[in-house]
């Protein structure tokens, strides 16, 4: 049974259709990477799953369960926990507590207490990262801790799905490295991710399954290497032109509606 | 957030926690002994009838502040309509009390149950807005509650209710003291659990308190209820204590300004800030507005003391206490930066 099964998605903000009747599962243990170009319709995705946007029509099921329309809080204590491209953390609070307000909110196996939410905020620090300096004010933290502080407290809610959203961007090649080998370890705990990236190398590098979205569609889905080669995905990417100079036998062109780049 | 409290009490208890307690004690005592017997022995302060009305009206005003607090400070909800609870709960004892001849205890215990439900059932619509629009719609909510009251005649309409006049300095002074206290611990209370940190959340990032599963409009109300019940207390005692009350002295949108200016102070945010402010405030205001002619400079210095806190203590009077000096010029950049972040 799949862990989370999305059919027929849709989303339109004014004249804009964000997402058209995406359509893919997730099974447990998968690490399943969705990329896209700019508009795409990626972080619509993760707002209509995590509950902080309603979706105009389809279904989202977790454990065989809809949990379309669902309230964001209700669905982060079912097991989803999500980090933002753009960091939310509570500024005025350190790490440890920015941390552990997950365990004290969020768990589906049972909510922390403050103090013993503290004390479970300390070995997820350890794992991300950021164990030096699980006692600094937010406000001192570089933009690459603040990724991983999202990270920290998505995970101390013990979520069975971890959804990231653009957590490599903008960190140089060691940190990426890091933030691969911190998803790995998340990954071998037991915890099904779905991760939005635009940094190809982490596709490969530790997605199980990649899914391409464009204009608010699902391009292709399949094995990582493949996808990232499919002719059609250099076309969303780098147009049309492009793709035939690489490829010679070109691919049946994909039909975008319209200008959904806005 | 537990870090900051942490930082708080360790000058705290050094300097200011023995004077603290002392003067609590004679406030508290002080007054047993009777106006009379404080009189004959000459005591400062509390033996003064007029003293003893600011001293009330400051507990009254730290009820007020800190229950502005806990919807304002703690859940970043700045309301401009808490006066309407104020004045729903002295309304509330100002007809049980004098149409229908309610004993003033009985009526006293209903004040912030019509208070905190009026709050429920505007809260839950209001608290879907958020910053400016939040304020000015409860600006209006606390003018028209106001304009209502005047114009319903069972109210009293724009004459006013009036009460039987019940003649205790002491029953009034030790009402507001305990509101006071209450309002002072159930702040300490909601910091103390999984509810006040879920307000914290709120305040700081409402988004991601919701995917961390913090059920936000449920809180949200919650807090302005709680707020609305302690604010309702207070003007129940305040019917009684005043025997008179109207639009004018019970809806004053002025009221609601100053809850604010003192738990901005103070320290917004912070379980003492409000009490530091309430007292400060009010006492400055006694003080400046004492002078006869001189009333108009009250309002000017008053004016010029909250521009120069909000620039350069923006986290309240009760930061003083913290670990490093205040005094310092770091201390200052460090603020301007935190502020402008």
């Amino acid at each position: 049974m799949s862990l989370l099964a999305v059919r027929d998605l849709s989303k339109r903000f004014g004249g804009v259709k964000a997402l058209a009747g995406v359509t893919f599962t997730v099974e447990p243990g998968q690490v399943l990477g969705i990329i896209g170009p700019n508009g795409a319709g990626k972080t619509t995705l993760l707002n209509c799953i995590s509950g902080l946007t309603r979706p105009d029509a389809g279904d989202i099921r977790w454990d065989d369960r809809s949990i379309t329309g669902m309230p964001a809080y209700r669905i982060a204590r079912l097991g989803i926990g999500r980090t933002f491209q753009i960091v939310r953390p509570f500024p005025s609070m350190t790490v440890r507590e920015n941390t552990a307000m997950g365990g004290l909110f969020g768990r589906p196996d049972g909510r922390l207490q403050p103090a013993a939410a503290l004390k479970a905020a300390d070995e997820v620090i350890d794992l991300v990262g950021l164990g030096e300096k699980r006692h600094h004010a937010v406000l001192r933290l570089t933009v690459p801790d603040r990724k991983r502080l999202e990270v920290a407290r998505a995970l101390a809610m013990h979520p069975r799905l971890l959804l990231l959203d653009e957590v490599m961007a903008g960190l140089n090649q060691v940190e990426v490295e890091q933030a691969l080998t911190m998803v790995r370890r998340v990954q071998e705990g037991g915890v099904t991710i779905v991760l939005i990236e635009h940094v190809m190398s982490v596709i490969v590098g530790v997605c199980t399954h990649a899914l391409v979205l464009n204009f608010g569609r699902t391009l292709i889905e399949g094995p990582p290497a493949e996808v990232l080669n499919d002719p059609r995905v250099i076309e969303a990417y780098l147009g049309e032109r492009y793709a035939r100079r690489q490829q010679p036998p070109p691919a049946p062109p994909s039909k975008g509606d319209g200008n959904a780049q806005a | 957030m537990i870090a900051r409290e942490e930082r708080v009490p360790r000058s705290l208890r050094r300097f200011a926690v023995p004077i603290g307690i002392a003067l609590l004690a004679y406030v508290i005592l002080v007054p047993l002994t009777s106006t009379d017997t404080a009189q004959q022995a000459g005591l400062p302060l509390l033996a003064d009838k007029l003293w003893f009305r600011i001293a009330t009206t400051v507990a009254m005003f730290v009820v007020m502040a800190s229950a502005w607090n806990i919807i304002g400070g703690l859940t970043g909800y700045a309301s401009f309509g808490n006066v309407a609870f104020f004045g729903l709960g002295a309304y509330t004892v100002g007809v049980l009390v004098s149409s229908r001849g309610w004993p003033f205890p009985l009526a006293l215990i209903l004040a912030p149950v019509t208070a905190s439900l009026f709050a429920l059932i505007v809260g839950i619509p209001l608290l879907r807005l958020r910053g400016h629009y939040f304020a000015v719609a409860t600006l209006g909510i606390g003018v028209a509650v106001g304009e209502l009251v005047n114009n319903l005649g069972p109210l009293g309409a724009s004459t006013g209710l009036f009460l039987p006049i019940v003649r205790s300095d002491l029953l009034f002074f030790y009402l507001m003291l305990v509101a006071a206290a209450v309002a002072v611990l159930s702040t300490w209370l909601i910091l103390r659990t999984r509810f006040g940190y879920g307000l914290l959340a709120i305040r700081e990032n409402e988004e991601a308190a919701k995917i961390i599963g913090v059920n936000t409009n449920l809180y949200k109300v919650a807090a302005f209820c709680i707020a609305a019940a302690l604010t309702g207390l207070a003007g129940g005692i305040f019917a009684q204590w005043n025997s008179f009350i109207n639009q004018e002295n019970v809806f004053a949108i002025s009221d609601n300004v100053q809850m604010i200016l003192m738990a901005v102070v103070g320290g917004a945010g912070t379980v003492l800030g409000p009490v530091a402010g309430a007292i400060s405030l009010e006492l400055i205001i006694q003080t400046l507005a004492g002078g006869g002619s001189k009333a108009v400079y009250s309002q000017i210095g008053l004016g010029v003391l909250l521009a120069v806190c909000v620039i350069f203590i923006p986290r309240g009077v009760i930061d003083f206490f913290g670990g490093q000096s205040r005094l310092s010029l770091q201390y200052l950049r460090q603020t301007l930066r935190e502020t402008s972040a």
